[in-house]
């Protein structure tokens, strides 16, 4: 049974698009049918950090319009050939991203694939709702930060009110994943901590992935992080919360500041 | 004794530092954002505009099933691709080839 | 046992309500029409006691001293007015009861009211989730209890009393209807904004050696006391 989830946020800028890329690719390399599907509507992202940009033929509004059908649109990915990449439209406006339009696709895609990724766009107008309404599990990409935490409130708010999940009564299993912490100001003192968050947001960790130079370089590319760099500590982290999505119990690790033994044993000499 | 002289002579290779990434970055987005502004700027992408014609002549010969028909791009800061994929109808291989056939106009 | 800090200035009240008034509508000739009042007043002499009126000068084009005159007219026949309407501003000074607008239509009880029939049934509502930033949860019929947070951004409004077993970070507004002896009880106390029977406090103005531990707030005359529970 396929299953359709958000990853989403409320906060713009905190790792929405990074995720669904890595998740989404750590999925296909673990055997599964993907899709991932960008709800921006004028602000393409996903199609950029997949590395697809030069292949954009068709978008999700020329779907949703007629004007195209769901096989044309969607682009392979080079790399890993289950999983697809359905981009967000460039040039339209919102009015033109329907709800029956996006339901329909979901349905279609539903038929095809293991998972539907839906990276949400920032806030929680139409494109944020629209990824969420058919969603059956979410996401909800946090960074250990005041408005961050407070946004992701209101999202989880949302998932268990204006899905078409919650209208019938039903669950939406919802997990946070806590990106870009930075171990060097949590062990300072200076950031929320990870049972700070999940005391406000009441909602279970699905992973915490380090701030790092690896999900920078790997949007450069074009290449999800996961694919890109599968050993360095963030690809792990996605990787680790994607096991996680499919049900294995894997136990968490929060990361660590990596002092090089030569800074370690420089640093004492100088105390 | 020095420290890191003692570690640097037992120590492997260097780890290679990884290639720098932004010139990479940096391609991509000037490919990107040329063909981008192109069709911002009231110019049409030349290649979408490839894409409705050659289905428009092919139509005018053959009935087309829009399902049939795949469009792949690559663009490129040079040279840019245009894959035009069509499933024919069985049976108008006689009607087609012969189209094709026709010299090209002098 | 309490042991609260008292705030040093009084908490701002907001309230909003509705009073019905008569409304007198003088008629020309003024004599005339005093003297009708005068024939009420034989018949029911203490049908003005407690009533204040509102003076509805639309029928009649008087000037400022013929106004004044009438205001006085009234007042010494033991009616208070309570405001005028119907009349420019150039003819009403600072003196006269204040010129009233929006005033609606409505039905006078000629008798005694009844008393107000009572609730028999104590009404409550409980939310067994937390509630999230944005969600506004109101129910003017009874108490609200929470089983989990309520989020920053989030407020929830009671006409009885409101407990949340878990952290109050938002607003929480008991006693709307006027329910002076509604209290607010959390686990944790981080609340943006408290008030009880519109009378309100705002995060800033919160004892700091009480931020983030079991509290209880309550009203106490127009003071708000916030103490420790347990």
């Amino acid at each position: 049974m396929a299953k359709v989830l958000v990853v989403t946020s409320g906060k713009g800028g905190v790792g929405k698009t990074t995720s669904t890329a890595a998740m989404g690719a750590a999925l296909a390399q673990a055997g599964q049918k993907v899709v991932v599907i960008d709800f921006d509507v004028g602000l393409r992202n996903l199609d950029l950090v997949m590395g697809a940009e030069r292949r954009v033929v068709f978008d999700l509004i020329n779907v949703v319009q007629g004007v195209a059908k769901l096989p044309q649109a969607l682009i392979r990915d080079k790399r890993l050939e289950n999983l697809c990449l359905l981009p967000a439209s460039q040039t339209k406006d919102k009015e033109a991203l329907t709800e029956d339009g996006v339901g329909r696709i979901i349905e279609e895609l539903r038929g095809s694939f293991d998972w539907v990724l839906c990276d949400s766009p920032a806030g929680i107008e139409r494109g944020a709702m629209l990824a969420m309404r058919f969603c059956d599990e979410a996401v909800i990409v946090t960074n250990p930060e005041v408005s961050s935490v407070r946004d992701s409130d209101r999202i989880i708010g949302m998932l268990d009110s204006k899905t078409v999940r919650a209208e019938k009564g039903e669950r939406v299993e919802k997990h946070v994943l806590v990106a870009r912490y930075d171990p060097a100001r949590a062990a300072r003192g200076e950031m929320i901590t990870i049972d700070d968050i999940l005391e406000i947001l009441a909602t279970p960790l699905l992973g915490i992935i380090p701030e790092s130079q690896d999900v920078l370089r790997a949007s450069n590319v074009g290449s999800p992080v996961t694919i890109n760099s599968p050993a360095s500590v963030a690809a792990r982290a996605y990787a680790d919360a994607t096991r996680r999505l499919l049900g294995e119990k894997v136990p968490m690790m929060v990361p660590h500041e990596r002092k090089g033994l030569i800074n370690l044993l420089l640093g004492r000499r100088a105390a | 004794m020095n420290i890191l002289r003692l570690f640097s002579s037992r120590s492997a290779e260097p780890v290679p530092a990884p290639p720098p990434t932004a010139p990479i970055a940096r391609e991509r987005l000037q490919i990107l954002l040329a063909h981008e502004r192109g069709s911002f700027r009231g110019s049409p992408d030349l290649l979408m505009q490839l894409r409705e014609e050659i289905l428009a002549a092919v139509s005018r010969h053959v009935t087309l099933d829009p399902d049939k028909v795949m469009v792949r791009m690559e663009r490129g800061m040079h040279v840019s691709t245009l894959e035009v994929d069509i499933e024919l109808p069985s049976g108008c291989d006689a009607a087609f080839t012969a189209a094709v056939r026709q010299p090209a106009p002098a | 046992m309490d042991s609260s800090v008292e705030p040093t200035r009084q908490l701002l009240r907001l309230r909003g309500r509705s009073y019905v008034a008569f409304v007198f509508a003088p008629a020309v000739p003024i004599v005339g029409w005093l003297e009708e009042v005068d024939a009420t007043l034989a018949r029911s002499p203490n049908f003005f006691v407690g009533k204040p009126i509102v003076l509805d000068l639309s029928a009649v084009d008087l000037s400022q001293s013929a106004i004044a005159h009438l205001i006085k007219s009234i007042e010494q026949r033991n009616i208070r007015v309570l405001g005028l309407e119907g009349v420019d501003l150039a003819h009403v000074d600072a003196s006269m009861p204040p010129l009233l607008s929006g005033g609606r239509p409505c039905m006078l009880q000629p008798a005694e009211p009844k008393p107000p029939k009572r609730e028999t049934k104590e009404t409550s509502l409980l939310l067994d989730s937390p509630v999230r930033s944005g969600q506004s949860v109101i129910f003017t019929e009874g108490d609200v209890t929470v089983l989990g947070s309520v989020g920053s951004g989030a407020e929830i409004v009671a006409g009885g009393s409101i407990h949340v077993y878990g952290a109050l970070r938002g607003r929480a507004m008991a006693g709307v209807n006027g329910n002076s002896t509604a209290r607010i009880y959390c686990q944790k106390i981080e609340a943006e904004l408290i008030a009880i029977d519109g009378y309100y406090q705002t995060a800033e103005e919160l004892d700091a050696s009480l931020r983030s531990k079991p509290a209880q707030a309550r009203l106490d005359g127009k003071i708000m006391r916030v103490t420790p529970l347990n």
